[in-house]
């Protein structure tokens, strides 16, 4: 697991995320302090921090949510946005902060064909994010933040192994 | 001058075009081999093409599937026969919606169909929200390349679009500043628009699940937004599961722009929660767009095409494309696929002028990753519009009648072999008839001895004394024989030192690839298989050798292939193909030692039928005998222009590619070129001379002939 840890925090850094590594009780701590300052936050697997507004064109300066699941070797995160809003607040924040448990991360990307099976049998939309918007349509430089978020954050939760 | 004259003129001359190109090529080949660091790219390219080769019931099959998991799940399925019917169907939904603007999400198939024209005259203005299709949706034109369609220009361009289309002020040079404009101003739309439009990247039949990629989050927003979504589509979208739609996200941005993965991917099953919609719930709508597509699967020829996932990538390091972009190069499809989807969906004595332009260095075949056969498909396509639209009459007499026919190769000057038809110009050329286009090399005339003769007359008699380390056929082809008979006699003066004997074939036939590149494939089978009597039985050698790779990839790519119906021919030609080797390769094999004969800078052009065709370059074999003296030179392996018969209904063209090429030899400050293809020879020993540099450009035979103590 460390491995694959160290694979998408290589990954995600390589897209320009900032990476924080936490264990459960710094996340927490995090939340306590800076939990304010995120206009949007849903956490499946933390209970008591959700914060819901709702987004428009004017977007929102902050969003904090927690992916289903990341995959190591593209540095990417698997987000379950089937909520309209959610796809909002992910794609009209400024400043994306993606929090990730360790146990979540895959390896490689087939790994997640099955959880897209079961997932999509109904209706669902889920969002594969690496990175930062960005764009190099311009004589091929790069500029971030085209229509979505500017910055990336990756919480990346330290689990105990079981 | 003709109207592709004209645009070819124009494209030449147009130096933010070029520029951005040729950074880009580069870029692009140091970016791709990053991206696939840690894997087979050959590999995950025959797993692709394996994906999405389907037969005709197998593609309507998964469609079927496809079809009935939407439908459950809330969509709506219009299968349009034609352009027509696809715009027909999508306004008619933005016009039930009162929908003013409509924005989308680039989309290829979009494109084909020229929906963007077709809403604005039923008075719906479409938005592009890609800021490259933004682009050139202001400035009116059509996408340049697939992937970045508005490669062609420059900041100061867009700033000036932007100035006088939206009447805001921005510096010329300030890109951030523009990207902050697009973000400002389609930010409104996505609000504005009651129906967004997007293409798929692959559709999932398993479960009726499409998935989109893109960089800018254009694609999330285009789909979340508006109450209604329509997806454009053709059948070549679809896949059977996730693993397999997973294989294709893997492969796509790596081979598009060298990025790992895109930043977004959004995969969206059926009709979910909307806020904007009164329904409570997304309204979502397939175009799946025949055109065509439906009659043509099943012809294998179409079927290769179908592998397409549209990366862009084969035009990235298309030599030709990446002088003339993809405005000359490309009708709405662009690059070499583009020049084949051209001639399926568009007007196909247009795509005859794109394919025209292919000088069949193969380098779109090697990279494209869903494992298309790109070169061998365009010369067989443009091989079949030549005969509608007229066969090149002279050329198709000179293949069956004088290349096949080695008795009538009296006198050089009247061999129709491409190589020497080129030389044939040039004399014409020094009699100042020719335009001055062509005079932009110094060719080589015809000797008045060919190499065979001189071989039999000189080195034969002492073949059988040389002692017997090995025995080496050489197989000479038409430049060797006709022009640079010494790039022979070099070879075999140097084997017979070290003590290989060598022999060649009784008569000497054109290999046929200039038949091959032409789509003329009965004169291709016609030559191949006189060859193939002249040929040795493969027990007689231990090596089968060749000079030129571009005749070596003929022989072990084709031969075998035309002669499918000659038991004994065929038996022969499967035994020698594995002992097919070029010069470096022979010598890697031999492990032999090396000493300089004084100090010489060189460097290496890697010819494109080497790399692409025999799978080994001298390059690796050079750097290891001789470190000291090796410089690399930038984009090595990018063609040099050459192309046969290219260079001459092209030569402005094969000009460009050349200069390129002399650009980077310059740079590496070596006094000689070494290379091992008498036609890259015949070009840019050509281009260097009329440039009047005091540059070598050698073949490795002679280089080391000339150079290299070798035991
Ligand atoms: S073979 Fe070479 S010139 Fe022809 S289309 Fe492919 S890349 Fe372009
Ligand atoms: S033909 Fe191959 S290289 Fe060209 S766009 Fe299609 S998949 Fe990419």
């Amino acid at each position: 697991m460390k491995r694959r840890v160290e694979k998408f925090l290589e990954m995600s850094k390589l897209v320009g995320n900032n990476n924080v590594v936490v264990d459960m009780a710094g996340f927490m701590s995090v939340l306590d302090e800076k939990g304010d300052s995120f206009d949007f936050i849903k956490l499946n697997s933390i209970d008591g921090f959700d914060r819901v507004c709702s987004v428009g064109k004017k977007g929102i300066k902050r969003a904090l949510v927690e992916a289903d699941y990341a995959i190591a070797e593209t540095g990417t995160v698997v987000v379950e946005s089937s909520n309209e809003n959610f796809r909002r607040a992910t794609s009209l924040s400024d400043e994306l902060f993606l929090v990730i448990r360790s146990s979540r991360v895959l390896n490689k990307l087939e790994e997640i064909a099955n959880y897209m099976k079961e997932h999509t049998k109904k209706e669902s939309y889920i969002s594969f994010i690496t990175g930062a918007s960005r764009t190099a349509d311009i004589e091929m430089s790069l500029t971030l933040g085209v229509h979505g978020p500017r910055d990336m954050t990756i919480f990346l939760i330290e689990e105990e192994q079981v | 001058m003709n109207e592709l004259h004209l645009r070819i003129e124009k494209a030449l001359s147009d130096r933010v075009l070029r520029d951005n190109l040729d950074t880009f090529y580069h870029n692009y080949k140091e970016s791709h081999k990053r991206a696939y660091e840690g894997f087979d790219f050959n590999e995950l390219k025959k797993e692709v093409g394996k994906i999405k080769f389907l037969s005709k019931e197998e593609r309507l099959k998964l469609f079927e599937e496809f079809k009935k998991n939407v439908e459950s799940a809330g969509a709506k399925v219009f299968e349009a026969k034609d352009s027509k019917e696809a715009c027909d169907y999508i306004a008619s939904v933005c016009k039930r919606h009162s929908s003013e603007y409509v924005v989308k999400s680039k989309s290829m198939t979009a494109e084909e169909i020229g929906l963007n024209a077709y809403l604005e005259k039923n008075g719906i203005k479409p938005v592009e929200t890609d800021l490259g299709e933004w682009i050139i949706q202001l400035a009116k034109e059509t996408p340049s390349h697939m992937i970045m369609p508005a490669i062609h220009k420059n900041r100061k361009q867009v700033a000036k679009l932007f100035r006088e289309h939206l009447g805001v002020e921005v510096e010329d040079d300030d890109i951030e500043g523009m990207v902050r404009i697009a973000r400002h101003y389609l930010r409104e739309f996505y609000f504005k628009a009651k129906v967004g439009i997007t293409g798929a990247n692959v559709a999932v039949s398993e479960t009726g699940t499409i998935g989109i990629i893109t960089n800018e989050g254009n694609g999330r927003l285009t789909t979340t937004i508006p109450p209604v979504h329509i997806v454009v589509l053709g059948y070549e979208k679809l896949v059977k599961n996730f693993k397999e739609a997973l294989k294709i996200i893997r492969v796509l941005p790596k081979n598009a722009t060298g990025q790992i993965i895109s930043v977004y991917v959004s995969w969206i099953k059926g009709a979910v929660e909307s806020l904007s919609n009164p329904e409570g719930k997304k309204e979502l709508h397939f175009v799946f767009v025949d055109n065509g597509r439906k009659a043509l699967m099943g012809n294998p020829y179409f079927d290769e095409a179908m592998k397409c996932i549209r990366c862009g990538s084969c035009a990235n390091v298309c030599p030709s494309y990446g002088v003339l972009g993809g405005h000359v190069f490309g009708h709405i499809y662009t690059g070499p696929i583009g020049a084949i989807l051209t001639s399926f969906y568009h007007d196909d004595k247009r795509a005859m002028e794109i394919l025209s332009l292919c000088c069949g260095c193969k380098a779109c075949s090697e990279i494209c990753p869903a494992d298309i056969e790109l070169s061998e498909l365009i010369a067989n396509i443009y091989g079949g519009l030549r005969f509608k639209y007229g066969l090149n009459t002279v050329r198709g007499s000179i293949y069956t009648n004088i290349l096949a026919r080695p008795k009538t190769l009296k006198g050089a000057a009247k061999i129709g072999s491409l190589v020497l038809k080129s030389v044939e110009r040039s004399s014409r050329l020094r009699s100042k008839l020719t335009p001055k286009k062509h005079d932009f090399r110094v060719l080589p005339l015809p000797k008045s001895k060919s190499f065979s003769a001189v071989f039999k007359e000189r080195l034969e008699p002492q073949q059988k004394k040389v002692d017997g380390k090995g025995r080496v056929f050489f197989y000479p082809g038409c430049a060797i024989e006709y022009l640079y008979p010494e790039v022979g006699l070099s070879m075999a003066r140097l084997l017979n030192r070290v003590g290989l004997s060598v022999s060649i074939p009784d008569r000497m036939v054109c290999c046929g690839f200039p038949a091959v590149h032409d789509g003329d494939r009965a004169a291709a089978k016609k030559i191949i298989r006189q060859n193939a009597f002249y040929l040795p039985k493969g027990d007689d050698f231990d090596y089968f050798l060749v000079l030129c790779p571009t005749c070596g990839t003929t022989v072990k790519s084709l031969f075998s292939q035309f002669t499918l119906d000659m038991p004994k021919e065929y038996e022969k030609i499967e035994r020698m193909e594995k002992k097919i080797v070029n010069f470096s390769k022979l010598l890697d094999e031999l492990g032999l030692t090396v000493k300089t004969k004084g100090d010489i800078l060189f460097t290496y052009h890697i010819p494109c039928h080497q790399n692409r065709g025999l799978h080994f370059s001298g390059e690796g074999f050079l750097k290891k005998i001789l470190p000291r003296f090796y410089v690399p030179m930038r984009d090595k392996d990018r063609c040099c222009g050459f192309g046969g018969s290219f260079s001459i209904d092209y030569p402005e063209v094969s000009k460009a590619i050349l200069d390129k090429k002399i650009d980077s030899i310059v740079s590496t400050n070596a006094s000689v070129v070494v290379t091992e293809c008498p036609g890259c020879i015949m070009q840019i020993r050509g281009g260097i001379m009329k440039r009047g540099l005091p540059i070598e450009v050698l073949h490795l035979s002679e280089f080391l002939d000339r150079y290299v103590e070798l035991s």
